[in-house]
């Protein structure tokens, strides 16, 4: 089994962020990166495969030079090499076009599975698994709680559905899923598993490597602001039974925490 | 003596009981003492003076036997102090058995008028210690050892069969009691070795070679250049008992008292230290015969430990029970098994310095800059800095208040990082040696430094002492309040703060030692100061010791045991030395107190002092 598992490196999300004067950037000396949440529990679904049923599991990221630590810190967990895809030219585009990147960059490794987090904590797209499966003629699943290797081409994924419910489907393979947070428990580094990232290889892929060109983007960032925070508190005035009245109203209708 | 003649037969029935007895003996403890040697490191010959008046103290006059628990600690002296006594009668009675007495007549009758006493007083003692045992059953002792039962039978017929001795018997029934009394002693030392009575022999020594610091894991060196060959011996050894750690196994005697003053067991957690850091491990260590044995700990109980030292403080064997930084640091360092919130913990430590992520602390502007001029470097600790509890300010406010009075010169280090006990206590000891690398770099041009935060200070001190030489000297703050007060470099005045009284933390009391500056600063300021009932160097852990302040959940509540002894105490104010206290105190107390009492003020030594400022 051949995994590649796409690692992004995105703003912590409990550190402070500012935003910087032009409204369209963070501050980024405040900026503590990391590695995606979701992409996180993806890697270790992919190592746990790995050791399961043998094979390869290989990271691969897009972003600037800082970028790299994500793939040291996968690497450090048991990936055996990864892929850094860098240029400034992939810095402002749109996610199809980021899609194109992955898809031109990943074909030539023929990968039995590619995993992703569900989705990155900056942007949030959720779509890059799926695009990079439509390029490259794979099927996909989303939302995976759980996945098992049925045969050599065929994987069954248990997918989160909305109200609590739960759905395995089987994908044949190729293919590419996303995962959801929450689906195991990622390890920690070892200290012999950061010791050994330096004998591993990172192949680096920049503009030229990449055969189909991604055009321009097609999105453009007007603004980044940070939503204003709103008190509203309402008196419910009344009788004990009044009062209770109007509260179940109010979680059934405005709060819906009432069916 | 000719008054009971032995036949040659007798004599050689006799020797040979004795050698089978002897050599069963020493067999099983030469077989205990050779997996001890192959333990790492080598069993400390330092301080010998200190180390024999521990014995003294600690063997000889019983004391944490008797101080822990009073009546069964006193039949236990009496059992004990027996033995001793009865150490030249039973040398003399198998000289009896070969004609050659040790003493003669008189001199045995006069030693009897010493001895009968003693072996009234031993089997008064264990009565009481078998009626225990068996009849009351305190949890702490464990399942039903029928082996106790057969020693308790053993010392009695041992007492009885002495004193009909001591009696004028017919020749034939002073014979075979005289028999039955030698064939129990041999017995008893075949059994001695194989049970936890093996602490007769092994405890005096135990205790001999205990450490004097605690906790005393050894150190993790780590050297990022090492060969693959080099990395895999240092893991490797990670699961290597050193060989005070493999005696103490051997030397339990299985009491429980380290389960009793245990805040995770109390509050109803897994973990049981007698259990998960020491007889556990026991087996192991006899079926491979090598000290291997580190990764048999319980894992889970490893990670509920606060660190906090009590179960090693307590051990009247002189055991150092506490193995969560053993465990710990395998699971961490070899297998990768971490708690989501300590990977969480771990990787703000490595990307910021700092426990919680941050990247800034307004704390931080309003503390004067340290410079080479000033005698103190203030240090805040991640506590302090991020305001882990934002009331804390406030006390780090009225230390500051406190030094400006006394018009010491002080002031914080910008560049300050994490102490790395979280990170030293989980066992993450690669972001611990980056955040001790890069404290020690910044702290290389001090003198003294000083700090409101314990589990700093055993750090920047103690733990980073054993990595290499340290340049400076680090104090906690109530040593320096408490000096300042002494000196009459600031005046205080009693106030009015209702019933105080202090809660000692484990860092501070176990581990520095430092009992009573803190008390020197608070009897200075009030007049209705009262001790909680586990107080000093027998304090009982806030809960939140060994990292466990940022897990999420926890078996049991190890939080809450020492604030509902608070607010059983009935104090007006409870102060603390310690940040981290302070804080479990203000999240314990609150949801405790009855609706019908006032609110019990939780406030650090600085606060309470900088309140009563003459």
């Amino acid at each position: 089994m051949k995994i590649c598992v796409l690692i992004k490196q995105v703003p912590d999300k409990d550190s402070s962020l500012t935003i910087a004067d032009d409204h369209l950037t963070l501050v980024e000396n405040n900026i503590t990166w990391v590695s995606n949440e979701s992409d996180n529990y993806a890697l270790e679904e992919a190592l746990q495969l790995r050791e399961k049923h043998g094979g390869e599991v290989i990271a691969c990221t897009l972003g600037k030079d800082s970028a790299r630590q994500v793939l040291k810190d996968a690497l450090a967990k048991g990936a055996d090499r990864g892929i850094f895809i860098s240029d400034s030219s992939f810095e402002s585009l749109d996610v199809l076009s980021l899609g194109k990147v992955f898809a031109s960059t990943l074909e030539k490794e023929n990968f039995d599975l590619i995993m992703s987090g569900l989705q990155s904590d900056d942007q949030g797209n959720s779509q890059l698994g799926l695009i990079i499966a439509e390029l490259l003629n794979m099927s996909h699943g989303t939302l995976g709680m759980g996945t098992e290797i049925i045969d050599d081409s065929t994987i069954r994924l248990k997918k989160e559905l909305e109200g609590g419910w739960f759905q395995w489907t089987k994908l044949s393979l190729p293919a590419s899923i996303s995962i959801q947070s929450g689906i195991n428990s990622p390890r920690y580094a070892t200290l012999k598993g950061i010791m050994m990232v330096k004998k591993k290889t990172v192949d680096e892929i920049n503009a030229s490597d990449v055969a189909s060109r991604a055009s321009a983007s097609n999105i453009t960032v007007k603004k980044l602001y940070v939503p204003d925070k709103t008190k509203e508190t309402q008196f419910i005035e009344g009788s004990p039974d009044e009062i209770s009245e109007q509260l179940v109203k109010l979680f059934k209708n405005d709060i819906k925490v009432l069916n | 003596m000719t008054e009971h003649p032995f036949t040659i037969i007798e004599k050689i029935v006799l020797l040979s009981g004795i050698c089978i007895s002897l050599g069963s003996f020493c067999f099983e403890v030469l077989k205990r003492l050779r997996i001890v040697l192959k333990g790492t490191g080598s069993l400390p010959l330092d301080r010998i003076g200190e180390r024999l008046w521990r014995v003294f103290r600690e063997v000889f006059l019983q004391e944490k036997v008797i101080r822990g628990r009073l009546l069964p600690g006193l039949m236990h002296g009496f059992v004990f102090w027996g033995f001793l006594v009865f150490g030249l009668v039973t040398l003399d009675h198998f000289a009896i058995g070969f004609e050659f007495p040790l003493m003669s007549h008189e001199t045995h009758k006069l030693y009897s008028y010493v001895v009968i006493p003693f072996s009234i007083l031993v089997s008064i003692g264990i009565l009481h210690l078998a009626y225990r045992r068996f009849i009351t059953k305190p949890k702490a002792l464990g399942k039903l050892s029928p082996t106790s039962g057969l020693v308790a039978l053993f010392i009695v017929l041992l007492m009885v069969t002495y004193l009909l001795g001591e009696m004028e018997l017919q020749p034939l029934v002073w014979k075979i009691n005289w028999w039955l009394h030698a064939l129990l002693i041999l017995a008893f030392l075949i059994l001695v070795p194989r049970s936890k009575h093996l602490h007769l022999v092994l405890g005096p020594f135990n205790i001999f070679f205990k450490p004097f610091h605690q906790p005393d894991h050894t150190p993790v060196k780590i050297d990022m250049e090492a060969s693959e060959e080099q990395l895999d011996e240092m893991l490797s050894n990670l699961t290597r008992m050193t060989q005070n750690q493999a005696l103490d196994i051997f030397s339990c005697v299985e009491c429980g008292r380290c389960m009793d003053v245990c805040p995770a067991y109390r509050g109803g957690g897994i973990l049981s230290p007698k259990d998960h850091f020491i007889l556990d491990l026991r087996q192991p260590l006899l079926e491979t015969g090598d000290v291997d044995v580190l990764s048999q700990i319980n894992v889970e109980a490893g990670w509920e430990c606060t660190t906090c030292q009590a179960c090693s403080e307590v051990c009247p064997v002189g055991n150092q029970v506490e193995k969560s930084d053993e465990i710990r640091r395998l699971q961490v360092l070899v297998e990768g098994n971490v708690p989501q919130e300590y990977q969480k913990l771990f990787t703000n430590l490595q990307n910021t310095g700092n426990t919680e992520g941050a990247i800034s602390s307004s704390l931080v502007d309003r503390l004067p800059k340290f410079t080479p001029d000033m005698e103190y470097v203030f240090w805040l600790g991640c506590f302090a800095r991020y305001e882990l509890d934002p009331n804390f300010t406030k006390s780090v406010e009225n230390f500051a208040k406190i030094l400006d009075t006394a018009g010491v010169s002080y002031g914080i280090l910008e560049n300050e990082h994490c102490s790395g006990d979280p990170a030293n206590r989980l066992g993450d000891k690669l972001t611990y040696a980056m955040l001790r690398e890069h404290n020690m770099e910044q702290l290389k041009n001090s003198s003294k430094v000083v700090s409101m935060c314990p589990h700093c200070v055993v750090n920047l001190h103690k733990e980073y002492a054993k990595y290499g030489d340290i340049s400076y000297k680090v104090e906690h703050h109530s040593q320096l309040i408490g000096r300042l007060i002494d000196e009459g470099k600031i005046g205080v005045k009693i106030g009015d703060n209702g019933k105080v009284t202090y809660h000692d933390p484990c860092n501070l009391s176990r581990m520095l030692n430092v009992v009573d500056a803190p008390r020197t600063a608070i009897e200075s300021v009030t007049d209705e100061f009262f001790e909680l009932p586990e107080s000093g160097k027998d304090t009982l852990c806030c809960g939140a010791g060994g990292g466990l302040w940022w897990k999420k959940e926890t078996v049991g509540k190890t939080h809450l045991v020492r604030a509902e002894q608070v607010v059983e105490s009935e104090a007006n104010t409870v102060v603390t030395g310690c940040n981290f206290c302070y804080g479990m105190m203000n999240q314990g107390l609150d949801p405790l107190i009855p609706d019908d009492r006032s609110n019990i003020h939780v406030k650090d030594i600085s606060d309470i002092v900088a309140e009563n400022l003459a």
